[in-house]
């Protein structure tokens, strides 16, 4: 459909539309023409991510002079892929409404292990070593050799991708990473290099947060973005931790060995280069003299991390002169690390502001600040002047320099911590010295600087005001929509206790209780007896969910369990999560009907949809809190407290039910979808606690349903999923329209905010 | 106690036999093997007054047409009759009444027959969704720990442990017997319940065979490998660990999880019930894939192994898997119901009872029933081929510019045509009904519906073979036409005598109803008459001819 958002006309590649998807629209424009960033809060399953593309796309077309650049973000792999298609669908639109003016390019952006061709090469197992491998046979210095010696192996599509030179371009349209490995398998070029090349000339760029937010990646990916651009963060609910971890590093003893091994490597690399080719060393040392850590342009083989340090805190002068000779570097990492292995010597935790580190550090192995910032760019030139493509090998030595520089940059927002073990485990010597971010805003800031307008948008993010102030950002837009539903298509309910009337929890004193794991258990049982299809479980932590499922297989209530349906589990290996989840849907498609386990906080919470059949039902088990003893989470805590006035219990409350609603937002996708949510633990049942869930469910959450046992809760399960068996008028015949076609916009025009709202 | 329903069936079996007198009997057996064995013999017993009733009933003069049915055969098609009352009613009427031959009357149901051969007589049980969780019966006094393996166990074992199956294919009975190995699988699930990974990894060190069952299972971590490739790109989470670049894997604020610190030697002896769970399940959601007898232990290995390696053929063959995966991508990333009533027009037709369906149709179809007339515009069927090739190459250069529309038929004109068409077929049979739910057969009297929609169908059945019997070559045929033309003549007195049975208020609309009847009928009789003349006006010509 077709249809004015004031000057814009929007493509839509639907019929219809519902009305929140308007407004979001609307809001959405106000945002692009006042070029400010923007907050967006809308339910999960009212289409956010079409809405979003069409009316950018739309937004662009209109205004041909000055054309925007898309830049989406997204949290994994496979919400990029998602997203792609969705955009496919939309540009085929376009295309057969506009015809082929409107052609545009779009493409997802990830790292050479999704993206290799070269079976040699991809088959490494992890990112760390198809990025080595990739460089053995790609960096320049290799590839100079094998002109002269036709043993030395290259790689042949980045050869031909090379030969093409300005020829290797991709034609408009739209490329998922399947498509772009496609391609470049027919075309015989590397999809990896091609796909960093055109993102220059893409209108739209499909990649993960960290290629804008983490500076080392972005530093290479998004240097060359235009100011022109619209940033979108999607799934946003998370984005403080993202930017937070993004300016972080530990380092463990293991690190600090690896660490020394590397550097023993690297030492010996030094003494053959300066019996061979003693000019190359001298050559780096002028250059460094004239302040250039960076070589300048690289060839495109050849990059590497940028700094882990953001780009406008980046000194651009020399090399201090103390560290610009190889062996002199080499020794002072050597001082940097022995200091860093005394520290984890510690018997007691002790946490400390990067000044008095940074000062300790001058006063005992005589490192300034100067020379800790320039650590990372250092080691960078002495790793491209030594040749070294195994850069895999490097990792330890390259996270201590990461360390190195972060510290003698930045003075406010980080602290140290080094723990001795883990609280946990007393027994056992583990220490760890961290360097935590605390201020998520620091890593966002060039991004807000850079870009005029950002898009914040997921389908949870209350409080809404409470992201700019984590962020420090001012959205011209700051909106959360509610959902018109045509029918109470989705079931949220609060249930308290277990089929004995005792209180169910997964509070510290009642976690490990034998009667409320039964109650969990038995609620279960019920429910999979009960609700066709597809049911997915969340629990707070692995170590409680690996608790817990084991004692339900000792009492037998598993296997009762799979009377009913088939179990699948979330493990710590992806490659294993990854077949459950697949053999689930499988389950699900089948009729056969399935239970996920799954744990709030993990992977699968975070980016896995269980729409349709693939989730009637969701069970969250206990309220998702943070660990609240770790060290780096309570400093985080009290430097909010001091610096944004938070309370430590808003904060925790905040976080724990920002997950709980995104584990239980999981289960709907579009209106015609319709899906339960079971909040198993007494603590949802206090006002404090479920006032922080997202507008959209509490508005659903009836007064009945708020303290109820698992007999109740069955009761109306069986009731709510008979009543949507039911035929029903998808437009909303009653009173208020959730479904507008073409004409029901041009009828009402703009006042359908207001009819919403 | 199991009882067994035998559902009446009488129509055959009257005829000839006293043994089956109609109605249902009720059998009750101490087991399902009774049972099995029993059914059989009822099967074979009913298939055998089958045949003797159709053979009495068949006349000499089809017996060249007879054919040599196989038991199994016979049973398809009594079971056939049984399941469905009006065919019954109509074999009844027809073969047994000498009509027409058994082979004719199948003849038209080929593809009822065909459905049903390609059914396998044999339910294929599924895998039990149990897991066999490992509680040693110990008997308390002596350290003796007892386990329970059937062949049932044993086949859930190979299914979910590749490594087992290669061992035991490996090892027995050349190395050791059977029972040696089993023996010392049960003895390495015995340590892995005590969950003492130390105690595993030390006494795998002293025996390696036993080490085969401690460790993990290479073969699936391949098998794991080998299948993300083919997984869904909208599931597929490994493929975010690439563009992971968080400094270091376990930093953060989510490290709520208990590190396991155990020396890196123990790695492999470690064993997670998740795994078992998850394996467990994919295993149970593929089914039993292999058909063999449990008891032989080896075949079954065999016969795992085996397909096994099939499915690794057929993955490296499958080259349609991209195009797949990118068509399950595009069709995920639709929302359903923001599309318009597109999907109305690609919907599968699929009319599973055509009476419903032409009754529930019949009132929509009657609404356009003015304007579809006036829609309609004259063709025009003289072109010269200059204009022809003019229209041509007009529409072709139309086509290259806008391309090709789709879907290439309109869908407005599309339904149009199926709505016509409906209300053509339907008013044929019921055009007075004003609404589906008030069709006139229903205000009609029960006896009377019944008659009529009998005589629909039988007369139906009778025309078809009449028209199929077109045009006389043989002589068979020529028997065959007199038959039916007899059996068509004695329609008409039954439908008068249904007309003149009921009530004079609904005279008028039965005799509406049965309207077309009669035109159908007299169609074929103008036809044979037709037909016999011109076949006289022949054979007076040529005196010999095949007649």
């Amino acid at each position: 459909m077709k249809f004015q958002i004031e000057d814009v006309t929007v493509y839509f590649p639907y019929d219809n539309i519902y009305p929140e998807q308007y407004a979001y629209m609307v809001e959405l424009k106000r945002a692009l023409d006042a070029k400010g960033h923007c907050l967006l809060e809308m339910p999960t399953g009212t289409g956010k991510t079409i809405a979003l593309l069409s009316l950018i796309t739309s937004y662009t077309l209109s205004k041909p002079s000055n054309p925007v650049k898309l830049l989406y973000c997204t949290r994994t792999v496979h919400e990029m892929e998602k997203t792609l298609a969705e955009l496919k669908l939309l540009h085929n639109y376009q295309l057969h409404h506009l015809g082929p003016s409107v052609r545009m390019l779009a493409l997802g952006l990830s790292s050479r292990k999704n993206l290799c061709i070269n079976p040699s090469v991809v088959s490494a197992e992890n990112r760390d070593s198809v990025d080595a491998a990739c460089r053995k046979l790609t960096a320049s210095w290799v590839r100079a050799m094998a002109i002269e010696n036709p043993n030395v192996r290259t790689c042949s599509f980045f050869d031909n991708y090379e030969k093409a030179a300005s020829d290797a371009i991709l034609p408009p349209g739209v490329y998922t990473l399947q498509d772009l490995r496609a391609f470049g398998k027919e075309k015989g070029w590397c999809p990896y290099f091609l796909a960093r090349h055109m993102v220059q000339f893409a209108n739209v760029v499909v990649y993960s947060y960290q290629y804008l937010l983490d500076p080392k990646v972005a530093g290479i990916i998004s240097k060359e973005m235009q100011r022109e651009s619209v940033v979108v963060f999607d799934e946003a609910h998370n984005i403080d931790n993202v930017c937070i971890e993004a300016l972080s590093v530990s380092v463990r003893s293991q690190t600090l060995e690896g660490a020394m091994r590397n550097l023993n490597r690297m030492s010996q690399e030094i003494d053959r280069l300066k019996a061979t080719d003693a000019g190359r060393l001298r050559a780096e040392y002028n250059r460094l003299v004239e302040g250039l850590a960076q070589r300048g342009n690289l060839p495109i083989g050849d990059t590497w991390f940028a700094n882990p340090a953001l780009p406008d805190d980046i000194l651009k002068e020399a090399v201090p002169g103390n560290i610009r000779r190889a062996e002199h570097f080499l020794s002072v990492l050597r001082r940097l690390i022995q200091y860093f292995k005394g520290r984890l010597q510690t018997e007691n935790v002790e946490k400390e502001g990067p000044v008095s580190f940074v000062a300790s550090i001058n006063t005992q192995v005589g490192i300034d600040q100067k020379m800790l910032r320039f650590c990372y760019d250092r080691l960078h030139s002495l790793m491209l002047t030594l040749e070294i493509t195994d850069t895999d090998e490097f990792l330890h030595i390259q996270t201590i320099c990461d360390l190195a520089t972060l510290v003698g940059t930045y003075t406010r927002g980080f602290s140290i911590i080094i723990e001795p073990f883990d609280e946990r485990m007393p027994h056992i010597p583990d220490p760890v010295l961290q360097l935590c971010c605390h201020d998520a805003s620091l890593a966002i800031k060039p991004v807000f600087e850079r870009f005029q307008s950002v898009v914040i948008t997921s389908g949870t993010l209350s409080p809404i005001d409470l992201y700019p102030r984590l962020l420090n950002f001012n959205p011209v837009v700051s909106q959360s929509f509610t959902m018109s539903l045509t029918r109470d298509c989705i079931c949220p309910m609060v249930l308290t206790r277990g089929s004995d009337q005792l209180p169910v929890s997964t509070k510290y004193d009642l976690r490990s209780d034998p009667g409320v794991e039964k109650n969990y258990g038995k609620l279960l049982l019920e429910m999979v007896s009960v609700v066709p299809d597809g049911i997915v479980c969340f629990f707070v932590s692995y170590s409680y969910m690996d608790g817990i499922v084991n004692s339900w297989h000792e009492s037998g209530i598993l296997k009762e369990i799979m009377q009913h349906k088939l179990v699948f589990i979330e493990t710590q290996d992806v490659v294993e999560t990854t077949l459950a989840l697949d053999n689930y849907r499988r389950a699900c498609d089948c009729g056969r009907g399935a239970v996920f386990f799954s744990v709030a906080r993990g992977k699968v919470a975070e980016g896995i949809d269980f729409d349709r059949h693939y989730g009637r039902l969701v069970i969250m088990f206990g309220v998702p809190f943070q660990y609240t003893l770790s060290r780096i989470l309570l400093a985080r805590l009290e430097y909010l407290r001091e610096t944004f006035q938070i309370k430590e219990g808003d904060f925790l409350t905040f976080d724990a039910l920002r997950q709980a609603a995104q584990c239980v937002g999981r289960v709907i996708r579009s209106k015609a979808d319709y899906g339960m949510m079971i909040f198993a633990d007494k603590r949802y049942s206090r006002h404090d606690k479920r006032s922080k869930l997202p507008g959209w469910i509490l508005s659903h959450l009836r007064d009945a349903h708020l303290n109820l046992s698992t007999d109740m809760a069955v009761h109306i399960a069986r009731e709510f999923l008979r009543k949507m068996a039911q035929p029903y008028d998808k437009t909303g015949a009653m009173g208020k329209k959730t479904l507008l076609s073409q004409e029901d916009l041009q009828k009402t025009g703009n006042g359908i905010g207001e009819m919403l709202f | 106690m199991y009882s067994l329903l035998v559902p009446s069936f009488c129509a055959i079996n009257k005829l000839s036999s006293a043994l089956f007198q109609g109605g249902n009997y009720i059998f009750e057996f101490d087991s399902f093997a009774d049972r099995d064995i029993c059914r059989e013999f009822v099967a074979a017993a009913i298939a055998f007054h089958g045949e003797t009733g159709k053979s009495t009933s068949e006349k000499p003069a089809a017996a060249l047409q007879d054919e040599q049915l196989s038991t199994a055969e016979m049973e398809h098609r009594i079971k056939l009759l049984q399941e469905d009352n009006e065919l019954q009613r109509l074999h009844k009427q027809f073969v047994i009444g000498g009509i027409l031959t058994e082979a004719e009357f199948w003849a038209t149901r080929k593809k009822l027959l065909d459905q049903n051969d390609r059914r396998k007589p044999k339910q294929r049980v599924a895998l039990k969704n149990e897991m066999w969780s490992v509680k040693p019966l110990s008997d308390g006094q002596s350290n003796r720990v007892t386990f329970n393996l059937t062949p049932e166990i044993i086949h859930q074992i190979f299914a979910e442990k590749p490594a087992v199956r290669q061992a035991y294919l490996k090892f027995v009975p050349n190395k050791m017997s059977e029972k040696e190995f089993w023996t010392k699988y049960s003895r390495a699930e015995y340590l892995h319940s005590t969950k003492n990974v130390v105690a595993a990894a030390a006494e795998a060190a002293e025996d390696e065979e036993l080490a085969v069952f401690l460790k993990q299972d290479d073969m699936l971590t391949n098998e794991a490998r080998r299948k993300i490739r083919r997984v869904d790109p909208t599931l597929d989470m490994e493929a975010d660990v690439g563009d992971d670049y968080m400094h270091l894997p376990d930093h953060g604020l989510l490290r709520e999880e208990s590190k396991d610190v155990l020396d890196s030697q123990y790695e492999p002896y470690r064993r997670y019930f998740s795994q078992d769970l998850n394996q467990h399940a994919a295993v149970v959601l593929q089914g039993r894939v292999v058909d063999v007898e449990l008891g032989d232990t080896r075949s079954v290995a065999e016969a795992l192994a085996r397909t096994k390696q099939a499915e690794l053929a057929n993955e490296v063959s499958d080259g349609n898997l991209e195009k797949d995966l990118s068509h399950r991508i595009s069709r995920v990333a639709e929302i359903e119901d923001l599309q318009g009533p597109r999907d109305l027009a690609v919907a599968p037709l699929c009319i599973k009872d055509p009476r419903d369906y032409f009754d529930s149709q019949q009132a929509n179809a009657l609404k356009p029933l003015g304007d579809a007339g006036s829609g309609v515009k004259t063709l025009k069927f003289n072109v010269s081929s200059v204009e022809a090739y003019g229209s041509l190459r007009e529409l072709i250069s139309e086509i290259r510019v806008t391309g090709l529309s789709e879907p290439i038929t309109d869908p407005e004109v599309a339904f149009k045509v199926l709505s016509g068409l409906t209300q053509n077929i339907s008013s044929t049979k019921y055009h007075l009904g004003k609404s589906p739910h008030e069709s006139i057969l229903d205000s009609l009297p029960k006896v009377t519906k019944e008659d009529l929609l009998h005589h629909w169908t039988s007369i139906q059945e009778l025309l078809k073979h009449f028209w199929s019997s077109y045009p006389i070559t043989t002589k068979y045929l020529y028997t065959k036409v007199t038959r039916l033309k007899d059996a068509m003549s004695q329609v008409y007195p039954k439908l008068q005598e249904i007309k003149e049975s009921v009530q004079s208020d609904f005279r008028h609309q039965v005799s509406l109803l049965v309207q077309p009847m009669l035109q159908a009928l007299d169609a074929a009789f103008a036809h044979y008459d037709a037909d016999v003349q011109k076949r006289s006006a022949k054979s007076g010509e040529r005196p010999n001819g095949f007649m």
